[in-house]
């Protein structure tokens, strides 16, 4: 077995510039973010901040959906839960709690944490198309308690959720500033992605991965699949909510559309476009749709029409979405580059 | 008593028969192609539109009946060989149709209100005026529904089960390696088992416009129900989704005596599940398996 | 790379017109529903607002100065209603806006307007809490609210059948039980009595499960709140099950309007609401109203389109009073502000920035909105509630 060690050294290699091409990918994105930050700043803008700031936010609710889809092959078309879930904790503590970010994040955090695990054994005993419909559905219905809670301001929403000041101990920003809180969800989202990347380069990521592939070998391989299901629902739902928890601090408000299926599909949208099974694809997705609703809206009313048409196309012709399309030719830029090194 | 729950009972019927046309073709499609068809309640909502363009024109509505159908067969069958059939072969074909049709409801929604306009249309409905049975009162055209609906139901299930086409449907289903190598044109098999259920909606469509009008965001009124339906009674049974189709109803219908009839459609889901969780394959199991 | 090249293209779309025109033109932005469920009151809402705005034009614009409108669908969503409210306001830099239809997006774009400051109104929420419990400084409505609606409706039938019962459904949310509990106020205080009320979900597709109470209770009147699809589907199967007879069929403002009167059709006969507006109003400026609207969209206006073709009216009054359209000295303006509409006269309470309206009861008759009755806008507006200002 002279191969073998050969063999190890070549798959080491072959993933180390997997994730050096993930790597680069989501620099990429903050470098980017980060010249659009100056720029606008320069400017004096506050719609555009704002705008990427909100895309920011959902391009949180898109990984969780990657994380789900992409790495444990589980379709969830009703995410929105959780986003919307995290978006009233947070609005409902900052409101009537404390105007604190730190107390906001905390209580989502936690909430979530019990929300997913309940929503998660739930769910993940069904599969592939049976476990969409239960996400639908769930979120369905967790939509209508919400739009008829009067308490929590039932069809209305909440209004009047007041503007804090973000405390780093040394400075604070606040999230009136559109520059100062784009950077501060930058930073959040972006540390959320780290996290997200970290996990799936472990060995948890790795039985994710082999449930996506083929879930009944897992188990005679010794591992749980109920169990990395289930650890990565949570995940996939406690990223959701935090990353919902910054939407009322940004807008000022929330409301029962939050958990709409229209809310999950876009997310779902965002995912295909920027790339499944990709995480950084669903921040290039999110940015993507955003503008383009942004954009299509102003000229017709009939930016649905162009939307899911372009969506479709993706669906037929790009299944693995930008990101997909940009990695392998990372990758193996990558590879010339090692070899012609040192 | 019979007059608090004869009423509910009698009602949910209409209703029943109306979500179990919806449940047939989804379940079929379902069951054979392994296709969820996010984009179902959107050709249903095509065959109401159709209906309506044709009864604008002077047809009559049992014209419709007759005429739409047959033009829906052609759509659904395009549909699959145009679209459905580029993801087929992928190895994630249940995603990609998932979210192809998904994509394709999106579009249809805003399409009918770019041809339709926005606001509401409702077709007269061919039978006027109401009878009572057993001190119960009734449309007859619900009446007509329920004895129509059973017809069609029982016609499909004689199509799938008794002729020589419903049995290539059900080789393809089981099958479709051996089916082909039996000479079965399996790929025809599919885009025509794809049109049939495309049909149904349709037809479906037009039957219910006239209780319950048309407009552009209809597709979106029986989804849950019908995916309830559908898990419930057995992804590919026909019996399986008369009974469940049947019990919704029934449970949606009488539980609003008793609870805020908002949470009748959550209740139903709840009960989807709790199938899901106990028995996933549903009341009856598969198309080509029982 | 991708965002980059996006952002300088949505950049140069948004800067290259409106920077040039700044200071020439006053700009209108009009947030509002073009898709979903409301389309069609968002339809009416644009045809109202494109005649008001061709109109003064035409006859030289607001203190010599031409007005423009920019609209953006909010698909009557408030998340996405804020979003284009603020591009409005930050980048068309449009000096008032208007267009929200549900009380939902108008409550949001509301707080968006303080925190531009900057003036909104609103032309269709009918949410009484939008003038009251939730009042903001910046957020006025030109058109009637619930309470105003109900008590329009409660006069006319106190008159009809004095002492009688009457039966309510509502659809399950904000909108459809406040204006059911407006209703009920109203009718109580006039000695009428509730036989029984009941909620049915939002877009609810059958109501046959209902018609089994309804029949117990035999109420002499029937009043509703749905509206759009929902009406059509609740007429139509009643008139299927033979409901509608011998019963008074009332409802609220937004049941039946031009954009369902003609799915409900026959079912729709001898319906009775409270309404602020209906083309039957005989006055010399209603009729040239009705007929400039009709040449100009090929259908009859309704109540969203009077009162959006209102609201450019009031904001030019209120800038020629002001002598510009500086936001805190038209807020003064508006105040207590009287202007001329096809309604009539109208008064913006300074209170509470709800305008005074005159109130008709409205019957349907051969397909056509009739005048029963008619409340002065005085007895009909109610107490002022908005303690916020």
């Amino acid at each position: 077995m002279a191969e073998a060690p050969a063999l190890r050294a070549a798959v080491d290699a072959g993933e180390r510039t997997a994730i050096g091409a993930h790597r680069l990918l989501a620099g990429t994105f903050m470098l980017l973010a980060l010249a659009f930050a100056a720029s606008a700043g320069a400017t004096g803008d506050t719609f555009f901040f704002r705008l990427a700031t909100e895309a920011l936010i959902f391009a949180g609710l898109a990984m969780s959906v990657d994380l789900l889809l992409g790495y444990t092959g589980l379709l969830s078309l009703g995410q929105a839960l959780f986003f919307g879930f995290g978006a009233y904790v947070s609005g409902l503590v900052l409101k009537h709690v404390a105007p604190s970010f730190w107390a906001a994040v905390g209580i989502t955090l936690l909430a979530s944490l019990a929300a997913g695990l309940v929503a998660g054994i739930i769910s993940i005993r069904a599969r592939g198309v049976y476990f969409a419909l239960i996400t639908f559905g769930l979120a369905q219905v967790a939509f209508k308690v919400v739009f008829n809670t009067r308490e929590i301001g039932g069809s209305d929403g909440i209004i009047g959720i007041p503007q804090i000041k973000v405390e780093f101990g040394l400075f604070s920003v606040d999230t009136q500033s559109p520059a100062g809180f784009f950077l501060v969800t930058l930073a959040f989202i972006m540390l959320l992605y780290a996290v997200c990347a970290y996990l799936t380069q472990t060995p948890f990521g790795r039985t994710l991965m082999a449930v996506r592939t083929n879930e009944s070998r897992v188990a005679f391989l010794g591992y749980s699949p109920w169990r990395a299901k289930l650890a990565a629902f949570v995940a996939a739902a406690v990223v959701a909510a935090l990353s919902g928890s910054l939407y009322p601090m940004l807008r000022g408000l929330v409301s029962p559309e939050l958990l709409a299926f229209q809310t999950s599909g876009n997310a779902v949208i965002m995912m295909i476009i920027g790339g499944v099974g990709t995480l950084a694809g669903a921040l290039y997705g999110s940015v993507l749709l955003t503008v383009l609703k942004s954009v299509f809206g102003t000229f017709t009313e009939h930016h649905l029409i162009i939307i899911g048409g372009l969506f479709m196309l993706s669906v037929i012709f790009f299944p693995k979405g930008l990101a997909g399309y940009a990695l392998p030719r990372l990758e193996r830029w990558l590879e010339r580059r090692a070899a012609a090194g040192p | 008593m019979q007059f608090v729950y004869g009423p509910q009972v009698v009602n949910g019927l209409a209703i029943g028969v109306a979500v179990i046309l919806m449940a047939l073709g989804l379940t079929i499609i379902f069951g054979l192609l392994d296709v969820i068809n996010m984009a179902h309640g959107e050709f249903y909502a095509l065959g109401a539109y159709l209906a309506v363009t044709l009864v604008a024109k002077g047809a009559s509505f049992w014209l419709c009946l007759a005429l739409v159908p047959v033009v829906m067969a052609a759509i659904g069958y395009f549909a699959e060989r145009a679209l459905i059939q580029r993801v087929f072969h992928s190895r994630d074909r249940h995603i990609l149709t998932l979210l192809l049709t998904f994509g394709l409801a999106i579009i249809a929604e805003d399409a009918f209100k770019l041809a339709y306009g926005p606001n509401p249309y409702k077709p007269e409905s061919p039978i006027a005026g109401a009878s009572e049975v057993l001190g119960i009162t009734l449309p007859n055209y619900r009446l007509f529904l329920i004895v129509a609906g059973a017809a069609i139901i029982v016609a499909v299930w004689l199509v799938v089960y008794r002729t020589s086409l419903g049995a290539m449907v059900r080789a393809a289903a089981f099958d479709r390696h051996m089916a082909s190598s039996l000479g079965v044109p399996v790929e025809k098999v599919y885009a025509g088992t794809f049109a049939f259920g495309v049909a149904l909606a349709g037809l479906s469509g037009v039957l219910l416009a006239p209780i319950y009008s048309v407009f552009p965001t209809m597709g979106k009124d029986f989804i849950l129900m019908a995916f309830s339906v559908v898990i419930v009674g057995g992804m590919g049974s026909i019996k399986g989704a008369v009974i469940a189709g049947l019990v919704l109803t029934q449970i949606q219908s009488i539980s609003s005596l008793y609870i805020s009839p908002v949470w009748g459609e959550p209740l139903v889901f709840g009960i989807m599940v709790l199938f899901l969780l106990v028995r996933p394959q549903g009341l009856a199991g598969r198309l080509g398996h029982g | 790379m991708h965002k980059l090249k996006l952002y300088a293209a949505v950049a140069a779309v948004f800067l290259a017109g409106p920077v040039q025109a700044q200071s020439s033109t006053i700009k209108i932005g009009v947030v509002t529903p073009l898709t979903g469920t409301y389309a069609g009151i968002g339809q009416q809402v644009k045809w109202g607002i494109d005649l008001a705005v061709k109109e003064i034009n035409d006859k030289g614009g607001i203190l010599g100065r031409k007005v423009e409108t920019i609209y953006e669908d909010e698909e009557a969503n408030p998340n996405v209603a804020v979003q284009k409210a603020e591009k409005l306001f930050q980048v068309s830099k449009v000096d008032f806006l208007t267009g929200t239809v549900n009380s939902g997006s108008t409550l949001a774009v509301g707080q968006v307007a303080e925190r531009n400051q900057r003036l909104a109104a609103t032309t269709v929420s009918y949410s009484d809490t939008i003038t009251g419990a939730q009042c903001s400084p910046n957020m006025f409505r030109v058109n009637a609210k619930a309470g105003m609606q109900s008590e329009a409706l409660a006069e006319w039938l106190v008159k009809q059948k004095p002492g009688g019962t009457v039966y309510f459904l509502g659809p399950d949310y904000e909108m459809g039980r406040s204006t059911v509990a407006a209703f009920k106020e109203a009718i109580t205080k006039r000695g009428l009595k509730t036989a029984g009320e009941t909620y049915a979900p939002l877009d609810n597709k059958d109501y046959s499960p209902f018609f089994g109470q309804i029949r117990a209770a035999k109420p002499q009147v029937f009043y509703t709140s749905v509206a759009g699809n929902d009406t059509v589907r609740l007429f139509s199967q009643m008139s299927e099950y033979g409901l509608t007879k011998g019963m008074i069929i009332v409802g609220a403002a937004g049941t039946i309007t031009g954009q369902n009167l003609a799915a409900v059709g026959k079912a729709a006969e001898g319906f009775v609401t409270g309404v602020g507006y209906t083309t039957e109003i005989d006055t010399p400026e209603n009729s040239k109203f009705v007929a400039d609207f009709k040449a100009m969209w090929k259908t009859d206006p309704d109540l969203f389109g009077v009162d959006s073709y209102g609201v450019v009216y009031f904001y030019k009054a209120a800038v020629e009073k002001a002598g510009g359209t500086d936001t805190d000295k038209v807020r003064a303006a508006m105040r207590g502000l009287e202007w001329q509409t096809p309604q009539g006269k109208k008064t913006m309470r300074a209170g509470d920035h709800q305008a005074i309206l005159d109130m008709y009861a409205v019957k349907i008759q051969g397909g056509k909105f009739t005048i029963a009755g008619k409340v002065p806008g005085a007895a009909a507006v109610g107490p002022d509630t908005c303690t916020k200002f």
